[in-house]
């Protein structure tokens, strides 16, 4: 039971995958210039009259994620002329004109067909101006697995649009209180759903942190073993939770270089924080920053050869970049008296961060070479804990502009700032996971 | 935690991946399955969890309870400080009388943070703060090994509004004694 087949499948209809727009590369700012298209409740091509839900889930998956992105502006579906149930999903089966007189750029229809408990779905993308198909997909699953084809071809339409797939697929690591009075963490799809509670025990859960393959999570968890916090890796394939290293003071949270070979944490000594690296066994093999001040929050850069981290050694905490060749850590940060929780990009020219603005916390970006920091939020509330999409194009981070904290993600210039989580707690620290596919 | 863990788990993670197959024609992505390990039965951290001295913070907040007074007086810091204010110093002062007619007794220190600002660098601020009350105490005559200390950030706030006044009571280090044996 705990096993279900991988039984879904992908054919591809052999159409060109080279992008076919440009216009909607990088940034749209003015949501009036963002991409108008419509996405058809999908036709039932099956017998069944059971299929109603399916025919608009579907269809509400691909808009959701659409509408999490930016990029396009989705028509109403009361504006639509065509029913999906008498009309044809392949070219020259519809009428392109139902579509054009609404507006509608390009378009999503499709059509599913249900066989006890397994689903085949056909998703196309058309150009409704060139009345051509841009691509077309048919996948296999389980009816229950319908959200993830969805998100699949969401990912594709973005491909077609912008020559990098989506992140629809991926995952959120993050910690809440919405179980109680403790932090635990927990996992959900970037969407909200299939939200899974990976820490229960009644003590203080933290920082979650996910490996570059995306099957495992560190997270530091007080008094398994010692009193302080020790790091612990869940292994979400497994199940199995493993101690990773506990004792000698506070373990604050582990990140995977990005080739997997060392891990680095902020150890405490003494009351003194410093930052190490460890073997995939968890063994300390280096200590990277030796001094009085605090360093802590270590992110690396994509070619791992560098860390930034937060330290106070100038008096308040900043952010400093250091080459693990050797060398002096370099300071990044000189405006604000408050900069911590430093996230590398994907793309390896930016590092965002949390900085106090008037009593307040903001998201901003940096060039990692130095300059002008750019201040990504500017809403009531706290915004804290920036964190990548695997494409560098998006930021999780956790607000409390609506009163409790939750989870956010946002264009990677800001914009499009749109709420993900919404459990009755407060749901803080997001870790985006890397692709899965 | 873990055997309590929902099977749908397991069966979430494994539709991350959705297995590309051969089609008919052109397949133009390669499979990429999963290294799936059958969880044979959930295993177990690797020893259970003993439970914090119910005197601590951690303890009290298990139990659902504010914590509780003791014979040593909390002290309190500034914002982003770890220095010993000259006020704290004259509580560390009163403390070390207590544990110096209170030989046996062992004591943990405890590091807290305001909610202002990041969890990670509050943890390595309150160990500061811990710390520097160790030290403290130990130049008055206190032997190290029986002051332990721990950090909680701003994990467990006495005070849960949004003021001045509330942020000042949570900077704070505050001393549980959790034996009365002598250190060994």
């Amino acid at each position: 039971m705990i096993f279900r087949a991988l039984a879904v499948f992908l054919c591809f209809w052999g159409l060109s995958s080279q992008p076919l727009y440009s216009q909607v590369k990088g940034t749209i700012v003015n949501p009036a210039e963002r991409y108008p298209m419509a996405i058809s409740p999908l036709k039932n091509l099956g017998t069944g009259e059971d299929g109603a839900k399916l025919s608009v889930g579907i269809a509400d998956v691909i808009i959701r994620d659409l509408e999490l992105s930016g990029w396009f502006r989705i028509l109403d579906r009361s504006a639509y002329i065509e029913d999906p149930q008498k009309t044809g999903i392949t070219l020259g089966d519809f009428d392109f004109r139902d579509w054009s007189v609404i507006g509608a750029q390009a378009l999503v229809k499709g059509g599913f067909h249900l066989q006890g408990d397994e689903i085949t779905v056909e998703l196309r993308l058309f150009d409704v101006y060139q009345a051509n198909q841009m691509v077309g997909k048919k996948y296999t699953g389980k009816v229950r697995d319908f959200r993830r084809i969805a998100h699949k071809f969401a990912d594709e339409i973005i491909f077609q649009f912008t020559g990098v797939p989506g992140v629809f697929n991926t995952r959120i690591a993050y910690v809440s209180t919405a179980g109680g009075r403790f932090k635990q963490v927990y996992v959900s799809h970037l969407d909200g759903t299939e939200r899974v509670q990976v820490t229960k025990d009644p003590t203080i859960n933290l920082f979650p942190s996910w490996s570059p393959d995306g099957q495992s999570i560190f997270y530091s968890t007080y008094g398994y073993l010692e009193r302080a916090p020790g790091l612990y890796r869940f292994n979400l394939f497994t199940g199995r939770d493993a101690r990773f290293l506990t004792g000698g003071g506070l373990n604050l949270g582990g990140k995977w270089s990005p080739d997997g070979k060392f891990v680095a944490i902020p150890l405490e000594r003494q009351g003194n924080v410093n930052i190490f690296l460890l073997d995939p066994a968890g063994k300390i093999v280096r200590r990277v920053t030796d001094d009085a001040a605090i360093d802590v929050s270590p992110t690396w850069s994509p070619e791992g050869d560098r860390l930034a981290f937060i330290s106070n050694r100038s008096g308040s905490p900043q952010i400093y970049i250091l080459e693990l060749a050797g060398g002096k850590a370099r300071r990044l940060t000189y405006s604000g008296g408050y900069n911590t929780s430093p996230s590398w990009s994907p793309s390896g020219d930016k590092i965002a961060y949390t900085g106090r603005v008037n009593g307040r916390f903001q998201i901003f970006t940096i060039p990692v070479q130095g300059g002008d920091p750019q201040q990504l939020t500017s809403s009531a509330g706290d915004n804290e804990d920036a964190s990548w999409s695997p494409d560098g194009r998006f930021l999780a981070f956790a607000s409390s502009r609506q009163g409790r904290y939750h989870i956010y993600v946002m264009q990677a210039g800001g914009e499009n700032q749109q709420r993900l989580t919404g459990s009755g707690g407060d749901d803080t620290n997001p870790s985006w996971s890397p692709r899965f596919e | 935690m873990v055997d309590r863990l929902s099977a749908s788990l397991y069966g979430m993670m494994f539709f991350a991946f959705l297995a590309l197959t051969g089609c008919p024609t052109p397949a133009t992505t390669k499979p990429e399955a999963p290294s799936a390990v059958r969880p044979s039965a959930a295993q177990k951290a690797p020893a259970s969890r003993p439970a914090p001295p119910p005197s601590s913070s951690l303890g009290a907040a298990q139990r659902g309870t504010a914590p509780a007074g003791g014979p040593l007086k909390d002290i309190h810091f500034d914002f982003d400080k770890y220095d010993l204010r000259a006020d704290a110093r004259d509580v560390l002062k009163a403390n070390a009388g207590w544990l110096k007619a209170n030989g046996s007794a062992r004591v943990e220190i405890e590091g807290h943070c305001d909610e202002r600002g990041t969890n990670e660098y509050n943890l390595a601020l309150g160990a500061k703060r811990a710390q520097a009350a160790r030290d403290y105490l130990v130049t008055l005559g206190i032997a190290k090994g029986r002051l332990s200390t721990i950090s909680y950030g701003e994990e467990l706030p006495v005070c849960k509004e949004q003021n001045e006044g509330c942020w000042q009571k949570n900077r704070r280090a505050r001393s549980v004694v959790v034996s009365a044996r002598p250190a060994s």
